[in-house]
């Protein structure tokens, strides 16, 4: 896809989106979409680390809490959400440097494995410190709601902001995708050793493309914590979050643009609106259906729904010429 | 602060009982990576699957050590038919399907037990072994040892097959090179249905026996496997004993790490401990990638 | 500019003591029999072994040992002996990619991979995938990958295997236009008869020690070499 139909089909999403939050008052569906804006990004995040760069993290669920305990202890704090944001991506930036610095040098399962234990031990941390408010979490005082506040009466407003962070979030994958930084992982998706040959230090790659996705889903994480002004270590830390995520981005498809984006759409609904269906008895079932999905998904097409569209795509230019 | 060596035997004890359980489970997980190459992120659901196996066992009035052939064995058929279906057809694929799969498996499995069983704990009623024995200052729940010694006694049993008998010299041919074993022979599509059928009952027979110490609940898998693949790294993937060397440590570090940092946080030196091996020694302990 | 002094290494001497020195502007073979230690040779100069004793100098600078995508920004750059694509890119991919090395935005570095690709003679096949070209193109893609990086000195590890003889003659012809732009190439080659009309300068391996050094006509005729290649009469 071309720069300029990605940007067409981010102008159209947008477009719908912004008529939903400003002319549609149902505060459920508002916060179907803004979940779903939140998973989008989350997943493309993931999409850089495992997708782009190959190296699947199963501990995501770390740069999303930091965002989302940075927002936390700044509120309770009395600091300025923005602040909080900037604060948690920085940090959620550190801390994928400290991690993927010694992590890259092990072999992939080595370091999925490695992302579950680092996180877990943030979940652990988190739930057992006094400064990060043991395993009550926090909860974070109601201001008046402004954007300088970044709260907000009217839950279309917050799906504006995520739209806002989605927007961002999708032109950085065009811009990652074009740039040398994504060309150089493709390389080394490709080829480890004959990207070596050509001087590309993969471990840098990696860790500069790891830096900007945690900042990316700890961004994710703060916005999330301003709508539900709830922040607890087993919300935002535990495996759970960080298997939604991956989920997310596996049905979507890896490696694409718009992968993400699909994957949250497709979880949103069925998470939500299956649950919500079936009522308390429904719990599971969602995770039933992905599981399943993802199986199918898998077993016939690696590339998630995404790459079925490439699929089709690439069937129908080969067959045109 | 003066630290308290007074429980460390019956810690030592316990934590050594609670590795060898660890060991089964990872026996398991490093057997079927070892035979095909696929890192099972499913199997703490399998395990999970057992317990609650067993749990419905002893409704119908078997206790969890009369349940665990039955169990072990059912798991094994389960594993074969998985492999048949799912992991074969993913072996084909490009290597990110093998970890995603295993990966949609533990969501279908997690979400079809908390859809079907809710999210209760379910426990074995009129568990045996309810006593406690005392040897010198050592106190030990008698479960805690019954699921120790039978783990321990599976453990070896796996690994005499896999060391002493035909089939089990076939597995070790295929982990160390498959195209060689190929050669000589070996069905490398039924030794892999069988190794992945071994690897589940592990797995199965395992949760029998934490069923005489734990509860069932749809989440237990997952906490587990996190374990048995920390144990399954730091051992070395591939080598069965390299998964029980590690599962022993963990169990004494995370026991240990209980009393004499705290409870809540013994899982963080197990996990730390992890790290620092695979970045010091990337291929574990006794691992031989 | 390489100066090889000398490397052995292991339990094993697979090379003992090698000299190498390879000028800009000129192309030195490394020969010999197969298992006389070229490929010990090329993997301790191009960075993949560390050698036992001995050092590898280029331009005043230490590599042995060195990683390989430090050495690329020095300016060797390598081909491999099983060709190593990046099987998914299409081949004006893969070249950009090189090019990166040197021409930080994707503008430029597309502009002289295009260059590059057009000089080779790929053009036509820019953009074709890597895994879909025939051998003798795939070699021609991985030269043209590493001349993308802007090397001084140019690694190429039995290059000629697996090509036809039209192939091979193409071959020499493109490592003749190489060299009048003043890279060096360093090239290990198993088939004496490639070499000659090109080297200037030969090294003959045999069982890891050199045993003749000079001119590649007299290289042919060295009695030495003869009982090297083809034991003894």
């Amino acid at each position: 896809m071309s720069v300029r139909s990605h940007v067409a089909a981010l102008a159209a999403v947008s477009a719908a989106l912004i008529a939903l939050a400003l002319g549609y008052h149902n505060p459920f569906i508002l916060d179907l979409v803004f979940t779903g804006l939140i998973f989008a990004v989350l997943g493309q995040s993931w999409n850089w680390i495992s997708g782009y760069a190959g190296q699947i993290s199963f501990g995501h669920a770390l740069f999303f809490g930091c965002g989302a305990y940075a927002a936390a202890l700044f509120a309770v704090h009395h600091g300025s959400p923005w602040l909080a944001l900037v604060g948690g991506a920085v940090v959620a930036a550190v801390l994928a440097v400290l991690v993927g610095f010694p992590c890259f040098a092990l072999r992939g399962h080595y370091f999925s494995i490695a992302t579950i234990a680092v996180a877990a031990i943030a979940e652990i941390t988190a739930s057992n410190a006094d400064v990060l408010g043991k395993a009550n979490g926090f909860e974070m005082p109601i201001l008046a709601p402004s954007l300088a506040a970044l709260q907000f009466t009217d839950k279309g407003q917050y799906v504006l902001v995520a739209l806002g962070l989605f927007v961002i979030a999708q032109l950085a994958t065009v811009g990652l995708e074009r740039s040398r930084l994504g060309y150089y992982l493709r390389a080394i998706r490709q080829n480890q050793e004959a990207a070596a040959s050509v001087g590309i230090d993969a471990r840098l790659a990696k860790l500069v493309t790891y830096a900007g996705c945690g900042a990316l889903a700890a961004l994710a994480g703060a916005l999330y914590a301003q709508q539900t002004l709830y922040v607890g270590p087993e919300d935002t830390l535990g495996l759970p979050i960080s298997i939604s995520i991956a989920l997310v981005g596996v049905v979507g498809g890896l490696s694409t643009v718009w992968g993400p984006a699909l994957g949250a759409f497709v979880y949103v609904v069925l998470a939500r609106y299956g649950g919500a269906m079936l009522g308390g008895s429904g719990r599971g079932l969602d995770l039933v259906l992905y599981g399943a999905l993802i199986l199918l998904i898998v077993s016939l097409q690696p590339d998630g729904l995404a790459g079925f569209a490439r699929f089709v795509r690439r069937r129908g230019t080969a067959a045109s010429s | 602060m003066a630290v308290d060596f007074g429980p460390l035997p019956q810690l030592i004890v316990s934590g050594i009982l609670t590795g060898l359980l660890f060991a089964l489970i990872s026996v398991g997980l490093t057997l079927i990576f070892g035979v095909m190459d696929v890192v099972n992120f499913a199997h703490g659901e399998f395990l999970m699957l057992a317990m609650y196996a067993t749990f419905g066992a002893g409704l119908i009035g078997l206790n969890p050590i009369l349940a665990l052939p039955v169990v072990a064995l059912l798991m094994f058929l389960v594993g074969a038919i998985v492999y048949r279906v799912l992991i074969r057809r993913l072996l084909a694929g490009p290597p990110s399907a093998v970890v995603f799969g295993t990966f949609g498996l533990l969501v279908f499995l997690q979400g079809a037990a908390q859809f079907l069983f809710t999210s209760d704990y379910r426990s074995v009623p009129n568990p045996p072994f309810q006593g406690t024995l005392h040897l010198g200052s050592i106190n030990l729940g008698e479960a805690q040892i019954v699921a120790g010694l039978g783990a321990l006694v599976l453990t070896a049993f796996v690994f005499a097959f896999v060391e002493y008998t035909e089939p089990g010299r076939a597995l070790r041919a295929l982990s160390e090179d498959r195209v060689a074993a190929q050669l000589m022979g070996i069905d490398v599509q039924r030794m892999n249905a069988f190794a992945f059928g071994l690897g589940i009952a592990c797995a199965g027979a395992a949760g029998a026996l934490l069923m005489l110490t734990y509860q069932a609940y749809p989440r237990v898998g997952t906490e587990f496997a996190l374990t048995a693949f920390v144990v399954v790294a730091l051992g070395g993937f591939g080598s069965v004993q390299g998964a029980l060397v590690g599962a022993v440590l963990v169990g004494l570090v995370e026991v240990l790490g209980g009393f004499y940092i705290s409870p809540a946080l013994k899982m963080i030196p197990v996990y730390v401990l992890y790290l620092l091996v695979v970045l010091v020694r990337p291929q574990g302990l006794l691992g031989r990638r | 500019m390489v100066r090889g002094l000398s490397k052995r290494f292991g339990s094993l001497r697979a090379l003992d003591g090698l000299d190498l020195d390879v000028p800009p502007g000129r192309l030195t073979a490394l020969i010999g029999p197969n298992g006389a230690g070229k490929t010990t040779a090329f993997a301790c100069i191009s960075g993949a072994l560390r050698p036992s004793t001995g050092s590898v100098r280029f331009e005043n600078h230490e590599i042995s040992g060195t990683p390989y995508h430090r050495v690329a920004r020095l300016g060797i750059a390598r081909t491999y002996q099983i060709v190593q694509t990046f099987g998914e890119m299409s081949v004006l991919d893969a070249v950009i990619v090189g090019a990166l090395l040197r021409h930080r935005r994707v503008a430029d570095a597309r502009a002289f991979a295009l260059k590059t690709i057009e000089a080779l003679g790929l053009g036509p096949k820019r953009d074709a995938l890597c895994r879909s070209l025939t051998i003798a193109d795939k070699k021609r893609l991985e030269v043209a990958r590493a001349l993308a990086t802007e090397p001084r000195l140019l690694l190429l590890d039995e290059v000629m295997a697996g090509l036809t003889p039209a192939e091979g003659a193409a071959a020499v012809e493109l490592l003749r236009a190489i060299i009048a732009t003043g890279v060096a190439i360093l090239m290990v080659e198993h088939v004496m008869e490639v070499v000659m009309p090109l080297a200037e300068h030969v090294v003959v391996l045999a069982a890891g020690k050199p045993i003749f050094a000079g001119d590649p006509r007299a290289a042919v005729n060295d009695p030495v070499v003869i009982e090297a290649y083809l034991g003894r009469p």
